[in-house]
C-alpha cells in the first residue's frame, strides 16, 4: 500500500513551517520526525505543522505528533497546527493534544498569533 | 428494500489495508444517509479496529487476514472486525499527560478512539478463535 507523504520545510520570518502533504501514520511518520529534527537543529523556537485537509491520520500518526509535542516542551519550542479537517481537529481534542498545542483554521491565523 | 444487508470483506494483514476497510464501511454509511461527520467517525473507528487486528491480534503475520462484516439495517450499521490471532488482553485508558511527560508510550489510542466515536462497541472472542470488535452506529444519532 502507498506510503506517500511529502514533507517540506519553509521559513516565514522566525517561524519554521513544516508542510505535510499526505497521510500521517506510523508508516509515514519518519519524514515528519526528520523535518522536526532539522528545524530544531537550526534553533527554531516557533514551529507550525501544516497538514493536508484530506489526509488520513491514524493512531500511529497521533503517537508521532505526541512525540513531537513532548520533545518541543523540553526544547522550549512552541508547536502549532493548521490545515486539519474538522474531524481531525475533533480527534486531536479528544485525545487531549489541544491541551499542549493550538490548532488554527489557517496559516495566516496561526502566524498572526505566534 | 431489504430490511438487512450483510457485506463482507477480507483484507491482507498489513498496515495500509485498513484504508480499504475504512472506505468500504464509509460507502455503506453514506448510502444509509449518515452525516459526513458520522461517516468520518466511523472511518476512524473501523481503521483503528483493523490496525489493532493487524498488529495486536494477528501479530503482523502476513499469512493471516482481517475480516470485516457490515450488517446494514434500516436505522443502524454494525461493523464487525475480526482477526485470527490470540486474545488481546485488556488495555489501559491512555492519558495524554502521561505520554507528553514521558511516563508512558505515545501509542495506545486505538480502543479509546473506537469507544468515543461509535454509539456502541463490544470486544469479544470470535467463535473459531481470534478477536472480534463489534461497532454500531445509529442513523438517528
Amino acid at each position: 500500500m502507498s506510503k506517500d507523504i511529502a514533507v517540506s520545510i519553509r521559513v516565514n520570518g522566525n517561524i519554521s513551517v513544516i508542510d505535510i502533504k499526505g497521510d500521517v501514520t506510523a508508516l509515514t511518520g519518519q519524514p515528519i520526525e526528520d523535518a522536526y529534527k532539522e528545524v530544531s537543529n537550526t534553533g527554531a523556537k516557533k514551529i507550525l505543522l501544516y497538514f493536508d485537509k484530506k489526509a488520513y491520520i491514524n493512531s500511529g500518526g497521533i503517537a508521532i505528533l505526541i512525540g513531537l509535542v513532548s520533545e518541543s516542551r523540553k526544547k522550549e519550542q512552541v508547536i502549532r497546527l493548521t490545515g486539519l479537517s474538522d474531524h481531525f481537529q475533533k480527534i486531536f481534542g479528544m485525545v487531549g493534544l489541544t491541551k499542549y498545542t493550538q490548532i488554527f483554521q489557517s496559516e495566516e491565523a496561526a502566524l498572526e498569533k505566534f | 428494500m431489504e430490511a438487512e444487508n450483510k457485506l463482507e470483506l477480507h483484507i491482507p494483514n498489513a498496515f495500509g489495508y485498513e484504508k480499504v476497510a475504512m472506505n468500504f464501511a464509509a460507502t455503506a454509511a453514506k448510502d444509509m444517509g449518515l452525516s459526513n461527520a458520522r461517516i468520518e467517525d466511523l472511518k476512524t473507528a473501523v481503521s483503528e479496529a483493523c490496525l489493532n487486528a493487524i498488529e495486536h491480534g494477528n501479530k503482523m503475520d502476513a499469512r493471516m487476514k482481517v475480516g470485516i462484516v457490515l450488517n446494514v439495517e434500516e436505522m443502524k450499521l454494525q461493523v464487525t472486525v475480526q482477526d485470527e490471532g490470540r486474545k488481546i488482553g485488556p488495555v489501559k485508558t491512555p492519558k495524554i499527560e502521561d505520554k507528553i511527560e514521558g511516563r508512558s508510550n505515545n501509542r495506545g489510542w486505538g480502543i479509546f478512539l473506537i469507544k468515543n466515536l461509535v454509539d456502541e462497541v463490544k470486544f469479544e472472542s470470535a467463535p473459531g478463535g481470534g478477536n472480534l470488535v463489534r461497532m454500531i452506529i445509529h442513523l438517528d444519532k
